[in-house]
Parts: structure tokens; C-alpha cells; sequence
């Protein structure tokens, strides 16, 4: 969908719905609003079909592990993520690589520090699409560093059970080091990478709006 | 010195690869000594991660040296020795091959239950021998620690009788494996 923004604005004057298809089912007549506003669409987190994981280096071999509690909500208009605005929450405490000793030196001050920065947040306010899927543009904070970051992924919408579902999946390349994951003795890389893959694959359920 | 082996000493090649592994067997030990003493840490998991690489080395030249004894002579024990004291020589030798398999494939193997996939000095991975399980981790654990015990046991018999042929038996047991030594 070329202009989004046009299509509503267009979308909501003609009331009745089903004139222009904007890539969803159309606004109940009963629900237009007399405002020029654009039909908002909000999705959250379907945390227990969601996942999302990193993969990084030890000692040169590759390892796994996965933040199982954050949250997620886009807001778009219609289902088209582009010019919506994506937010990422992550319980960083929770992370889990499968080994305890190891996720409580992750936790430890000199690379998560955990304590003292719970949450990790991402929060794009631009994002458009590119010719793989889309591009999250936005403010990435851990350890309460905040980076500019791109994050690009794929965003397919379903009806699921009568229900809007979107799923977006995508993965970024983050630096461990760009936000001070790794203080001390943890600077050196040898032993962990730099470099993490962080993988996201989420269903979001859009609420009635 | 000749590189290949006559039935009278042991060849360039062969003495090579025994002294090799002889200073990689004593890395190996420092290295797991030092890494015990430590705390979870970067210091540990780099001690660690050379102690697994350094491990696999010795995993690689044993088979290969093994190979090379396969294909050559080899001077044969003495004539006038004991039975007890032959069969002695031949187990000493088949055990320590043994416990030279046996200790880095199951180093290898406590990786892989721990969920830590080997690295060979950063330089490729190997694939996991088990699959991931605290349990069998902890048994082999156990298992490792054991065979290093044997291991340092079964070296100090093999030095004992090197040096027992040298100083007692005044044979050229022990020379024909030293290189600089004339025979």
C-alpha cells in the first residue's frame, strides 16, 4: 500500500468501509470516527508463541540463549508496519543460556549488570519498508546505553480464529561492547564474542481498536 | 638420526611425536590445576579453553602417531628381561595409549554434556559427541578427573622403568628414545 496514511484519511470520510482496501478488514461503519484519524491498529505479544534468542561466541564455539520474558507491542496503521511505532521491552534477569553458573556471570555486573539495569528497550519511531520486509529504525538500550539502531524483519498478517494476528520476525547483529556488555576483564572478545545475533520470531495479536 | 624407525632405535619421527605429547600432557595438567583454583571467571574459561584446545592437539597426534608406529619397525624390549617385567612394559605402553584416548575424548564428551561445544584454539568447532545433560556431565566429570589420576599414575611407572633400564639394567632402553644420544 502506497500512501497509508491517504488511504485511511479516505478510508474513514467515506464511513462505509470496503471502498478502498487497505490491506485489512474494513472499520464497522458504527466505529468511524469524525476525526481525520488514522484507522489504529495495536498489537501486543502473544508471549507463549513468541520467541526471542541470541547467539554469540565462546571460546570461538557457538552457543545459544533466549530472553523468555518481554514484551511487545506495535502500533501501526492498518497492518502495515511502516510508519508505525514498535516497542520492545526485556526482562534481562530472565535471560537463559542453558547453564546456570554461566547466566549468573551474564547477570553479573561487569557484562549485564542486571541489578542494577533490569529491563533492555528498544523503541522505533520510524519504520519503513525496504525491499526485504521492513526496517525498525530507533533508540536500542541496554545496560542503560541507548544506540541508534536498525532492525530489519519480515511482518505477515493472518486471521487466526476470527482474530488479526501479525507475525514479525527478523534478526539483529548487536555488539556486545557498544553498550558496555563487558566490563574489565569481560572487554576482551576471545573468550565471548563481540558480536550477538539477536533472532525475534513474534505473533502479536492486534486488540479491537 | 634417521627419521623412520630401525629395530635398534626409535626414529626421529617417533621421538618427535613421544616428547611432544610429553610436554603437552605436562601443559595439560598445569592448565587444569591452575583453571580448578579459579572462580567462574574469564581467567577460568580461558585456562579452560586452551586446556580443551591443548587436549584435542593430543586427541590428534596420538592417532596420528599411532598410525606412524603401525607403518615402521620398533626396537624391541630387551632379551633378558623378566616375564613379569615384559608384560609390565607392554601394559604400561597399551595403557598409556589408552588413557591418551580416553582423557581427551572424554574431556570432549563433559563439553558437550555441559552445553559448551569445543573450539580448537578459536580456529573450528567440533561437533558435539553427546547431547546436553547435567547428569551425564557430572559422571564424567568424575570419569576425567579419574583417568588424569591413572594417567599420572601409569606416567610414573613408565618413568620408573625408563629409569630403571638406564640406571640399573645399564640397557639403551631409555637412549634409543633420547635424541642427541649416540648409538
Amino acid at each position: 500500500m502506497r500512501y497509508p496514511k491517504l488511504c485511511q484519511a479516505l478510508a474513514a470520510t467515506l464511513l462505509a468501509g470496503g471502498a478502498l482496501d487497505c490491506g485489512h478488514a474494513a472499520a464497522p461503519p458504527a466505529a468511524a470516527p469524525a476525526a481525520p484519524a488514522a484507522v489504529a491498529s495495536h498489537y501486543a505479544l502473544d508471549p507463549a508463541r513468541s520467541s526471542l534468542e541470541f547467539t554469540f561466541l565462546q571460546a570461538g564455539a557457538k552457543n545459544t540463549g533466549r530472553f523468555p520474558r518481554f514484551a511487545v507491542t506495535l502500533d501501526c496503521s492498518g497492518a502495515d508496519p511502516a510508519g508505525g511505532r514498535l516497542e520492545v521491552t526485556v526482562e534481562v534477569a530472565a535471560l537463559d543460556t542453558g547453564d546456570k553458573d554461566r547466566d549468573d556471570t551474564l547477570r553479573s555486573d561487569d557484562l549485564f549488570a542486571a541489578a542494577k539495569f533490569p529491563q533492555a528497550h528498544f523503541l522505533a519511531t520510524r519504520i519503513v519498508k525496504t525491499a526485504g520486509g521492513y526496517e525498525a529504525e530507533g533508540a536500542l538500550t541496554i545496560r542503560g546505553v541507548t544506540r541508534e539502531t536498525k532492525v530489519p524483519f519480515t511482518f505477515r498478517e493472518a486471521t487466526e480464529g476470527g482474530a488479526a494476528v501479525g507475525y514479525l520476525t527478523g534478526k539483529a547483529l548487536v555488539r556486545r561492547l557498544d553498550f558496555g556488555v563487558g566490563q574489565g576483564e569481560w572487554k576482551a572478545t576471545d573468550q565471548a564474542g563481540n558480536e550477538v545475533t539477536v533472532s525475534f520470531a513474534l505473533r502479536l495479536t492486534r486488540a479491537a481498536h | 638420526m634417521a627419521l623412520r624407525n630401525t629395530t635398534r632405535r626409535w626414529g626421529a619421527i617417533a621421538q618427535t611425536f613421544h616428547w611432544v605429547i610429553v610436554a603437552l600432557i605436562i601443559v595439560q595438567v598445569t592448565l587444569a590445576e591452575k583453571a580448578d583454583d579459579l572462580p567462574n571467571g574469564m581467567r577460568k574459561l580461558k585456562l579452560l579453553a586452551q586446556h580443551k584446545s591443548v587436549g584435542i592437539t593430543i586427541l590428534m597426534l596420538v592417532i596420528l602417531r599411532l598410525g606412524w608406529r603401525a607403518l615402521n619397525p620398533h626396537p624391541p624390549l630387551p632379551d633378558n628381561l623378566k616375564p613379569y617385567e615384559r608384560k609390565l612394559a607392554h601394559f604400561t605402553h597399551a595403557a598409556l595409549y589408552t588413557l591418551l584416548f580416553a582423557l581427551p575424548l572424554s574431556g570432549w564428551m563433559m563439553s558437550s554434556a555441559r552445553g559448551f561445544p569445543v573450539s580448537w584454539f578459536g580456529f573450528f568447532q567440533l561437533p558435539d559427541l553427546v547431547p546436553k545433560s547435567r547428569p551425564l556431565y557430572d559422571a564424567l566429570v568424575t570419569t576425567h578427573h579419574t583417568l588424569a589420576w591413572t594417567l599420572i599414575g601409569v606416567v610414573a611407572l613408565h618413568v620408573a622403568g625408563a629409569l630403571k633400564h638406564h640406571f640399573v639394567h645399564k640397557d639403551d632402553v631409555l637412549r634409543r628414545m633420547l635424541p642427541f644420544t649416540r648409538h
